[in-house]
């Protein structure tokens, strides 16, 4: 199996950006990402020495926080990823053709950083093995770490494939039928929950899988713009003005259907929808999807596509962290000095896992470009 | 009808608990019954659980909830005791993604502290709040040398020490779990012992000479949330 050249840069090529490295010629963003690495691994090294109890704000009240929606938000921009590189290679072939393996790539990173940001919220993460040992086939989650091993494993063989110009068909459908059915146990999971009337919903697992798909392709889009004005080829940027506005609207449509849901129910725990509303319109649709869409109606060049791109993958970063911190609003059994609507703000710590992701995701993937990783791809096609 | 026939509840509770522990296992249904009526809002219950199970800070077993009702000058309290409702049907057994909670054959949904993975889905999908996260907090913040901080009371038989946010409790669900460290050793329930009006009931529903076997024969017993399909083994007497 190659190595150099496939998952890591060449080596001739590695040393020589070290030495620039060194030399402070690195990109600002690099050394920026780096430091966000540190700091984050500081984090997460305090919450694994000093333990949850001290480092972290969720509670038996707040089960799962910011590092649960930060992984939520990582996995679907992962599968969005792969929803963007199967339009892409149908629809846009020639167009698509040199980004192929970054967005593949960006996918197997951005579940790798949404994985880690899972490790620092589990109670006990080395005993992860009783998923093998112990399963249990009525619950999501444990169909959720079946299917997001089997998505990460196609994903790598996809990378590869495209990195040694070996690409097909079959492969390329293989790896958009899995991640699907991925973030659909994803959706599932938290939908599955009868007894949480705020997740509770067979529209979630679509839900999830657009707006995955939405996160995804605005960060293939940045990728893709940076990439078209490297290269002067501005036709890359085509498919990614396309399918950005038909993920906003298919979000959009989701988003409000959810919100009429809410809005319409007496069930305990649907009264979450009636006091976010103005919230929800506001930012969650607002700012979120009508925003961008404007942006990128109007704008049709490299500026408005990035600053649309980046807005999305803001809000919807904001848009994971309602929807999961959101559902424990109402206490499910409020007691003694219990306020009658919790509330939560992560902690320092909880922050710099994500300073930790994101960095990760940043840092893999610069080095990675300007190295030239992808660039055997990007001559030859597939 | 007297139930009781004059004898003290405790008592009887007693006879028909020796009486099902002489049954196998498996012929055993465990359950509790709490007349609200009696409940005179003392969080005795609450207390002794604290005392026999050692729960670290925020964790709970039984809580007791109060509601006022009405308006001056027609107003009441409403007490309402809360403990596993160690269901029939669970939504914390379905989803514990590493069968770390289950159901033994005598009913008891119970924890293994050393599978669970402290992913906490069970208390997401818990309707009654019943569960709570052992993060690792102590009352004498980090001292650690207490025993009530670091003991254990053998909770599904086992006797794990919180020293440690890598040992298991910490880092586990945890929830009420009927004493059943009590219960084998053919002692009842500590919020059963300790409720001073007498309102909790606890036995063997599978015996039909049970005190609560009878009690819960009556026309005034509901179940708390009975909607979303958990048939919870906790019956409440109005």
């Amino acid at each position: 199996m190659q190595i150099y050249g496939v998952f890591i840069p060449e080596k001739n090529r590695l040393l020589s950006y070290f030495s620039q490295f060194k030399q402070g010629k690195g990109g600002l963003i690099v050394y920026l990402a780096l430091i966000g690495l540190v700091l984050g691994g500081f984090g997460f090294g305090s919450i694994f020495i000093l333990g949850h109890g001290h480092t972290i704000n969720t509670s038996s009240q707040v089960p799962w926080g910011l590092q649960i929606s930060t992984y939520v938000y990582f996995a679907l921009v992962s599968g969005g990823c792969i929803f963007t590189n199967f339009i892409g290679n149908m629809f846009f072939h020639e167009k698509y053709k040199p980004l192929a393996s970054r967005v593949i790539f960006m996918g197997l990173i951005t579940a790798i950083a949404g994985f880690a940001s899972l490790a620092s919220e589990l109670g006990h993460v080395e005993r992860m093995y009783m998923f093998m040992i112990s399963p249990n086939p009525t619950s999501p989650m444990f169909w959720m770490s079946v299917w997001y091993t089997a998505d990460i494993s196609i994903l790598l063989v996809e990378y590869i494939n495209i990195q040694r110009n070996k690409h097909s068909k079959a492969m390329l459908y293989t790896s958009f039928i899995i991640p699907v059915i991925t973030y659909c146990s994803l959706g599932s999971l938290f939908g599955a929950v009868g007894t949480m009337p705020y997740y509770y919903s067979s529209l979630l697992p679509i839900y999830f899988l657009f707006s995955g798909f939405l996160s995804g392709n605005a960060l293939c889009a940045i990728i893709a713009a940076f990439q078209s004005k490297t290269s002067g080829n501005m036709r890359l940027l085509k498919p990614f003005f396309r399918m950005q506005k038909i993920a906003l609207a298919s979000v959009f449509v989701l988003t409000f259907c959810r919100i009429i849901i809410g809005l319409s129910s007496n069930l305990t725990g649907y009264e979450v929808f009636r006091e976010t509303f103005f919230q929800n319109v506001i930012f969650g649709i607002g700012g979120a999807l009508v925003v961008p869409f404007i942006i990128l109606m109007y704008k049709r060049t490299f500026g408005g596509l990035v600053l649309s791109s980046l807005l999305v993958l803001l809000t919807q970063f904001m848009a994971r962290l309602d929807l999961v911190v959101e559902g424990f609003r109402v206490p499910v059994f409020r007691v003694y000095d219990m306020p009658e609507r919790i509330s939560y703000f992560p902690s320092v710590f909880e922050i710099l896992v994500v300073l930790a992701s994101v960095s990760l995701v940043a840092l893999v993937y610069l080095i990675s470009e300007k190295t030239g990783l992808f660039e055997i791809a990007g001559k030859g096609g597939h | 009808m007297n139930l009781t026939e004059n004898r003290d509840i405790l008592e009887i509770m007693q006879s028909d608990l020796e009486r099902a522990l002489k049954k196998p296992r498996a012929e055993r249904r465990w359950a509790m019954a709490i007349d609200l009526k009696k409940c005179i809002g003392c969080h005795a219950c609450t207390t002794g659980c604290m005392s026999e199970n050692l729960t670290p800070p925020e964790i709970h077993y039984r809580p007791v909830k109060e509601e006022e009702l009405g308006t001056f000058p027609n107003t009441g309290m409403r007490f309402l005791p809360r403990p596993c409702m160690q269901c029939d049907a669970p939504s914390c057994t379905q989803v514990c993604p590493v069968t770390a909670t289950y159901k033994r054959d005598d009913g008891l949904v119970t924890i293994d502290y050393e599978k669970c993975i402290g992913c906490r889905y069970c208390l997401v999908a818990c309707p009654y709040g019943a569960r709570s996260a052992d993060v690792g907090l102590y009352f004498t913040g980090d001292f650690r040398d207490k025993t009530y901080e670091v003991e254990n009371s053998g909770e599904y038989g086992k006797r794990s020490k919180r020293t440690s946010h890598w040992r298991s409790p910490i880092g586990n669900a945890r929830k009420c779990h009927f004493c059943i460290h009590r219960v084998e050793k053919g002692e009842l329930t500590r919020c059963t012992t300790t409720c001073l009006s007498s309102a909790t009931y606890f036995g063997d529903i599978n015996d039909p000479k049970a005190l609560i076997t009878k009690l819960i024969s009556k026309v005034n017993v509901m179940k708390y949330k009975e909607e979303f399909g958990t048939k919870p083994m906790v019956f409440y007497l109005t």
